[in-house]
Parts: C-alpha cells; sequence; structure tokens
C-alpha cells in the first residue's frame, strides 16, 4: 500500500562560481531537507515518491539528482510556452500535473527557495488542488493515519495532526538532509526522466507562462548594504558613555 | 572541460563536489596537522559508493565509468588530497586487480568487503631496496601444500596503517626474473602480517602509509591472485589505471590552490588596488589556469580512452606525468602569490604545496614516466 508522495522541486542558478567552475543550475538546497521527508516517510509506511519540476531542459540536472538521493520517479514539466512564468502560473501547472499523477497523499514543497524566495508557489498549488496545507513544517511524526506537524510562527508553536491527501511546505530546519551516493546513478539513467509539455496537462498557451502569469517581474538588482563606520575617541568608561548615547540616538536601546 | 561530460558525469561531479565541501573541506586542514585518518568521514563515503566507484553493482558497487572516476578522486582531492590518495588507491590498484584478475570465488570473498569501505585496500609492491625498479624486490613466497610462506618488507604503503586488504608482491620464483613475482592477497590479523609504524610525511598526512613487514606469513593457496609469475603484469596493468587517478588528484590540488590564488588576489591589496591588477600576477594566474586546465583535459582523455577500450597506457603516463609536475608548479605560484601568508599554516595553500609535491613521486616517478613515454615513441 504505502503513501504516494509528489514532492515539487526546483533548480536556482548555482550561487557559486569558483575559478573555472560553476555549475549553471543546482537543486535549490531547500529541497534536500524536503526530500529527506519525503525518504523518511517512504521508509516507515512504504509507497512511492514523485519529484516534479518545471523549468527549462537544464533543471534535469536537478531531477536527476533526486532520483540518485532515492526518488523513485522524476518528472520535468518543460517547453516554451511555460517561459515566463510567474508563481501563479507556475501552481497552475504544477496542478495540472499533480492532478494528473492522482491518486497522491503528500505533496511536499519547500518552504523557501534560495533564489527568489517568494514562499508563494506551495500555498497556491496547495489552493488550485483544494488541498489542506501547512506551510513552514519544522517537525514531523507519524500519528495514527495521519501526520503530526508544527511549525514555529511568530513565536508560537503550532502543532497540527493532518489526515491524507495533504500539502506541507517544509522549513529547512525540520531535518537533516542525507548524503548523495552514488549507488543509484547507473539506475537513475537506465531509467530516465518522463517529460511533459503544457498540452500533456491539458493546458491551453493562454494559461501558462508569461501570458498565464499576473505580476511581471520589472527588475532585478542586488542591494548593496552601506555600512558607515564611527570611531570613538577616548578610552574605557568614555567610550562606552558615547556607545550608549549613540545607540539611544539611533533608538536601538 | 565541461563540454565533453555527460549528463551523468555531470551528475557525479556535483554530488561528489557537494559531499567533498560540506563533510571533507571543513576537516582537511585539522587531519593534516594531526596526521589523523578519518574514519567517520571515510564510513560514510563507503555507504555512498566510494570505495567501489567501478564495481559491478553485483558486488557492490557503482557501476560508474573511468571519467567519473577521475571526477570524483579530483573533487575529493581539491578538498583533501590525503583521502584523494586513499580512495584512487583503493579503488584504482587493491579493488581494480582483485576485480580483472581475480577467480568468481575471490571476488565473492573480498569484493563486497572492500566495495562497502569496510575494509580498506593497500598494495604493496615498493621495498625499501625496490622503488622505481620494482623487478628488484626481494619478498619471498615459498609455495608449501596448500599455503605460502611469506617473508619480506614492504614500503611506504599507502593506506597501510588501516587497510583490511593488503596485496603483498613476492617472488615465488626466485630464478625467474620478472616472472617470477607473484601477487597474494593478505588480510589484516594474519599472523605473520605486521603493520609498521606511520611514516611522518611532508604532505598528505592524514593518509596512514606506513610500512608492512611478512615473518612466515601464511596464506592459503586461494589467494594468489591470477597466475603465479602474473605479479608484475598485474601490478603494471593495474597502475596503468592508478595514474589516471594520480594524474585526477594531482589536477584536483592544483585546481585548489589556483582558486585559493585567484580568491586572495581579488582581496589582498598593494599598491592601492588589488593585486590581481597587478600584471606579474595575472600573468601567473593565466599560466596557472591553462596548465590546471591541460591536466585536467589529459586526465579526461586517458580515461575516455580507457573507457572507450582502447589503449590508454601512453595516455595515462603522460596524463600524469604533466598533471603532477604543473601541480608543483601551480602551488608553488599558489603560495608565492599569497606572499607571507602563503607560507604560514593558517591559509590552506602550503598544505597543497606539500600536499603537491608526492604526485611527482608514487605510482612512479616522473622519471620513471618519461622512460615509459620515450619508449612508447621510440620503440625498445
Amino acid at each position: 500500500m504505502g503513501v504516494n508522495i509528489i514532492v515539487c522541486i526546483k533548480s536556482i542558478k548555482s550561487t557559486a562560481s569558483q575559478g573555472q567552475r560553476s555549475f549553471s543550475d543546482e537543486l535549490n538546497p531547500h529541497d534536500r531537507a524536503t526530500l529527506e521527508v519525503a525518504l523518511r516517510i517512504r521508509e516507515d509506511l512504504g509507497g512511492t515518491i514523485t519529484a516534479l519540476s518545471m523549468g527549462p531542459e537544464t533543471f534535469a540536472t536537478s531531477l536527476h539528482e533526486t532520483m540518485a538521493i532515492g526518488v523513485d520517479r522524476g518528472i520535468l514539466i518543460s517547453d516554451r510556452a511555460l517561459a515566463g512564468s510567474d508563481t501563479l502560473a507556475t501552481s497552475h501547472v504544477l496542478a495540472a500535473a499533480i492532478r494528473r499523477l492522482a491518486p497522491y497523499d503528500l505533496v511536499l514543497f519547500s518552504a523557501r527557495t534560495a533564489d527568489s524566495d517568494t514562499g508563494q508557489v506551495g500555498p497556491q498549488t496547495a489552493v488550485a488542488l483544494e488541498l489542506t496545507i501547512i506551510t513552514g513544517v519544522c517537525s514531523i511524526e507519524q500519528g495514527k493515519n495521519s501526520l503530526l506537524v508544527e511549525r514555529n510562527y511568530d513565536g508560537f508553536l503550532e502543532r497540527y495532526e493532518v489526515y491524507f491527501p495533504a500539502a506541507l511546505t517544509i522549513h529547512q530546519s525540520a531535518i537533516r538532509p542525507r548524503d548523495t551516493g552514488f549507488l543509484r546513478i547507473q539506475s537513475v539513467f537506465e531509467k530516465g526522466l518522463e517529460c511533459w509539455n503544457h498540452t500533456d496537462l491539458g493546458l491551453n498557451r493562454e494559461e501558462v507562462g508569461e501570458i498565464g502569469s499576473s505580476t511581471r517581474l520589472f527588475s532585478l538588482s542586488q542591494t548593496k548594504k552601506m555600512r558607515g563606520c564611527t570611531f570613538m575617541s577616548g578610552s574605557g568608561p568614555g567610550q562606552a558613555d558615547q556607545l550608549v548615547k549613540a545607540l539611544l540616538q539611533l533608538d536601538m536601546i | 572541460m565541461d563540454i565533453f561530460l555527460s549528463d551523468k558525469n555531470r551528475l557525479v561531479q556535483r554530488i561528489a563536489h557537494g559531499f567533498c565541501e560540506r563533510e571533507i573541506q571543513p576537516i582537511a586542514g585539522k587531519i593534516d596537522k594531526e596526521a589523523r585518518f578519518p574514519w567517520d568521514v571515510v564510513k560514510k563515503m563507503g555507504e555512498l559508493g566510494y570505495f567501489g566507484i567501478q564495481a559491478p553493482k553485483s558486488l557492490g558497487g557503482a557501476a560508474l565509468d573511468t571519467v567519473d572516476y577521475i571526477l570524483i578522486i579530483e573533487e575529493i582531492s581539491k578538498s583533501c588530497a590525503a583521502l584523494g590518495l586513499c580512495v584512487a588507491v583503493h579503488n584504482s590498484v587493491a579493488l581494480y586487480p582483485l576485480l580483472a584478475f581475480g577467480s568468481e570465488e575471490q571476488k565473492k570473498k573480498w569484493a563486497p568487503q572492500l566495495t562497502s569501505g569496510n575494509k580498506i585496500g593497500a598494495f604493496c609492491l615498493t621495498e625499501p631496496n625496490a622503488g622505481s625498479d620494482a623487478s628488484g624486490i626481494e619478498s619471498e613466497a615459498i609455495s608449501k601444500d596448500r599455503y605460502y610462506v611469506i617473508n619480506g618488507s614492504k614500503a611506504f604503503v599507502t593506506n597501510g596503517g588501516v587497510a583490511g586488504i593488503y596485496l603483498i608482491f613476492a617472488r615465488t620464483n626466485p630464478n625467474n626474473g620478472n616472472k617470477g613475482i607473484s601477487v597474494l592477497i593478505v588480510e589484516r590479523g594474519t599472523p605473520g602480517l605486521i603493520v609498521g609504524d606511520l611514516e611522518e610525511l611532508c604532505g598528505v598526512r592524514a593518509n596512514p602509509v606506513s610500512s608492512v613487514s611478512l615473518n612466515d606469513c601464511e596464506v592459503p593457496s586461494q589467494n594468489l591472485l591470477g597466475r603465479e609469475g602474473a605479479g608484475l603484469s598485474i601490478g603494471f596493468a593495474a597502475l596503468d589505471i592508478g595514474r589516471i587517478g594520480i594524474a585526477a588528484q594531482a589536477a584536483g590540488i592544483a585546481r585548489a590552490a589556483l582558486e585559493e590564488a585567484i580568491r586572495y588576489s581579488k582581496q589582498r591589496h598593494q599598491f592601492g588596488v588589488p593585486i590581481a591588477k597587478h600584471q606579474a600576477l595575472s600573468m601567473m594566474i593565466a599560466d596557472m589556469a591553462t596548465r590546471v586546465d591541460a591536466a585536467r583535459l589529459m586526465a579526461y582523455r586517458a580515461a575516455t580512452l580507457r573507457d572507450k577500450g582502447e589503449s590508454f597506457s601512453q595516455a595515462s603516463a603522460m596524463a600524469k606525468l604533466f598533471s603532477s609536475e604543473i601541480s608543483s608548479e601551480v602551488t608553488d605560484q599558489a603560495l608565492q602569490i599569497h606572499g607571507g601568508y602563503g607560507y604560514s599554516k593558517s591559509y590552506p595553500v602550503e598544505r597543497y604545496y606539500r600536499d603537491a609535491r608526492v604526485t611527482r613521486i608514487y605510482e612512479g616517478t616522473s622519471e620513471v614516466h618519461k622512460m615509459v613515454i620515450a619508449r612508447g615513441i621510440m620503440g625498445n
């Protein structure tokens, strides 16, 4: 029997560009914890794990990596029409793909990505699927035919009992991901990925990509933190006095 | 180099890179200082397939190819040359001979212990009086009924201090010159096998290199690997592959040094600008980068030739020669770029400098490789 789990993963542009090496696309580091949650549930309850990702062909490497980590099936949703998708269009596509994978018990997302970090795709997809969703889960336990999850928000620890089918977004702190090895690599490439496009999902061009988005990214620029430096003259108690005055002026104490 | 890699190669590289950065990089300096073999990390690596990279799945291996192998060795060595050496030697000159020349019983008995990393492999050819002149070894293995009795002394055994399985090269026929040497598989704990003190080395200090003595060490005849007299041909076949691994190791060390030098030269300011802007240094970096690139490509070529089933001895000798030589040059330049800080143990560059040096010596010195390459070109 077991639990059918779908994990939505994302590739991000590699932040490490060292010397002569740059991995152009890498698995969103937060997704490792999410995948680990899926692996543990499968170890306890049996079932299958499918990794799902929407993006260009270069996202295939991350999906291969999830299969090397232990996912049973990797599906890439990719075609030109999907380019320029905002989180709403993305969640619309993911929801269509997840419906195609029914029946399922659990849909997992990471609470955050290391790039755009909107945290929206999980909730938007869950709403599209009319699934219960708990976000920012930092702890999971087996209940009786359910999961007991915790989230830590605004200084409060919330505990929920969640019945399948449900969606969760997993906070990175929830679990320490296992190391990935090489023992599955050969079979990953023998098995390969599945590739779907928007027509496979029964969607029209107008529902996806830039056309299907309700927001458009205008520009993206790195903000630079301007740091000032004030030297306090004198020594000991005199400097301490100056420091206290300065902090009071800045409303920091 | 990336242009030559398949999706599978790239995935292997990415996985190795991630593990090495997270688990090996943070401890590399410490284990070098303490000359400590990091068993905890090694156990993890065993579970992940690092000790059976090209071995078949049926024997617990990852069934990857030689290109995958060199990518893994390079990544490990970039973080820690001593561990890169351990994994390279284990895979190419300990496990490989068993897989290529062992009987089905021998493979079934020992391969799973090796591929899982539960037992580390060691290759024991060199002796106090026989280094480059491998045929000058004096260790003897006398056949007595169903046993061989081995006597002899082995030096500079990589992984010696921690190995569970030793491949011992010894003369089974004292009168037959090169054709009188055989290989015997000896397990740690066999009476008469004595693992000596660890060598205190200049570099690759976290690798437990030791001497190994055999005093009337009795092993069953079933422990003979291949035929009697096939020892040197087995050894040389293994070293042909081992060399590709060392080429990758040296390239990894050089790459680590290059990246540190680039990073440092962008941060360090002298005469009002980052020192990277001074032409003397930017010229050095250009030289270093070109050499590292060439070394990686040569290792890749040797690996690819092997994977395609083509003759690769020349290519592997050239790759090892070139890569080890440039690793000394590049690490030296990287140290120079760091100035006084490069000479201090507070920075990793001096470790790269020390680690690189030995790559010109083991698995065939540069001089031996030049002989081999020249012979390959000119004929005998």
